[in-house]
């Protein structure tokens, strides 16, 4: 095996060319979303190089520090998408999200890097990019989740007010909706489990064998993280939801839409 | 038979929704057999005061499961399909058991929606515009027979309509309510 080949800029830059082929399909189908796109890609572009610059800086000088920080950066930045994209949440069910969405993955993230990798938790060559990929993956899911949940109780209010006029507690009714949005959130991991390996060669595996691991390393690697994601994404979504729903009804019963 | 008139907006529902703690009052008592329903437990209250509110909910399907999963979320066994049977009656719906409730019409299924509120049996049952879906001859039917059954279980019935025609034929008491007065 040999490392991955370097790539100078007028290679790397060819890449870019294949987003032609997506402006002209999108031109073609109508779709008004070429700005977009453009903002997309140069977004993308901007951010990774960034951090691969940031990287770079970590991973000479590697501080515990510099850890704390990128993990916190990646934590607030990660609350922040999931409450932007759910605006019409209540205070405390904000704070109820984003303390499972940190709490969660940092556990699975520590389980992962002290007993599974067995490597020292600021030892930035593993924490940060694991971390990457179980908030990325934690983010995503609960952001799901959550709407699933928001849209449910807000088209099914005819049904909330039924059965509260008839005695049934707001825990009885608002748990189906807890489980069913934790299902949905669930489905796209679990998809992507059932096709690994043979529909798709997934990212981290891909990236492992370009820069030279044996495959049977990248596969451990793959197998752990997928579990890990699966894993995350369902403490965070349940307990998200679960610590979440309850601040929805008061003491005396009463539904606070 | 009480009932509750008022122009929209001047707090009919509102007020039954007080009476069942689904919503709690800023100043005051409500009082319900001589108790203070603030200090009562607000689930054994809303299963003693039901209120029947004016957007009707059903279940995508049959009557009989309609009425299997509004006593499931309840913690009850099933009525026997007789029981079930006798209540939609009264509410003047004599359809098989297993007919779909989303091919019902809108007056049909806020009857069904009365039928299986008032199997319950509570001590207080209030209906907010129990007749908007309804036409003339249904309404009056509806509502004699749900007022006459109340009375033999010694039930306080609450209605809140805008059907003067009911309103007249049917108020024992009447209750008008007018913005910041009753």
């Amino acid at each position: 095996m040999q490392g991955a080949v370097q790539l100078n800029i007028l290679q790397f830059s060819l890449i870019y060319l294949l987003l032609i082929i997506v402006l002209i399909i999108m031109k073609r189908s109508k779709i008004n979303q070429s700005k977009f796109l453009l903002v997309a890609s140069i977004r993308m572009t901007v951010q990774l190089v960034l951090a691969g610059l940031i990287l770079t800086y970590i991973f000479k000088n590697p501080h515990p520090i510099f850890v704390i920080l990128y993990l916190t950066a990646m934590t607030v930045f990660s609350i922040g998408r999931v409450l932007g994209k759910n605006k019409g949440v209540n205070q405390n069910f904000k704070i109820a999200v984003g303390l499972s969405l940190a709490l969660s993955g940092l556990f699975v993230l520590a389980f992962f890097v002290l007993a599974v990798v067995g490597e020292n938790i600021f030892n930035p060559q593993y924490t940060i990019p694991l971390a990457g990929m179980i908030m990325g993956n934690s983010m995503t899911g609960v952001t799901l989740g959550l709407k699933t949940f928001t849209d449910s109780i807000k088209t099914q209010r005819n049904k909330i007010d039924a059965l509260l006029n008839l005695g049934v507690t707001p825990k009885k009714i608002l748990i189906p909706y807890v489980n069913n949005a934790l299902e949905t959130a669930l489905l796209p991991t679990m998809n992507s489990m059932i096709g690994m390996g043979i529909v798709s060669l997934p990212g981290m595996m891909t990236g492992q064998i370009l820069s030279g691991t044996l495959p049977t390393t990248a596969i451990m690697y793959q197998i752990a993280i997928m579990i890990a994601i699966c894993t995350a994404v369902c403490l965070t979504v349940f307990c998200s939801l679960h610590f979440g729903y309850k601040t929805l009804y008061n003491k005396r019963n009463q539904i606070i839409y | 038979m009480n009932f509750i008139v008022g122009n929209s907006g001047s707090g009919k529902s509102t007020l039954l929704r007080l009476f069942n703690q689904t919503l709690s009052q800023s100043s005051g008592n409500i009082l319900f057999a001589g108790k203070d329903i603030e200090e009562m437990n607000t689930i054994d209250l809303r299963k003693n005061i039901m209120l029947i509110s004016q957007s009707v909910f059903l279940f995508d399907t049959t009557i009989r499961e309609n009425f299997k999963l509004f006593y499931e979320y309840r913690g009850l066994n099933i009525l026997e399909d007789a029981n079930m049977q006798e209540y939609l009656a009264m509410c003047n719906i004599f359809f098989p058991l297993d007919k779909d409730c989303t091919s019902m019409s809108g007056g049909e299924r806020q009857r069904v929606y009365i039928a299986i509120f008032l199997s319950f049996l509570p001590k207080v049952l209030m209906l907010d515009e129990p007749t908007s879906a309804l036409d003339k001859e249904n309404s009056n039917i509806v509502i004699s027979n749900i007022t006459g059954y109340c009375q033999k279980k010694e039930i306080t019935v609450i209605i809140v309509s805008h059907d003067s025609m009911i309103t007249e034929t049917f108020a024992e008491n009447l209750i008008t309510i007018e913005r910041r007065a009753i």
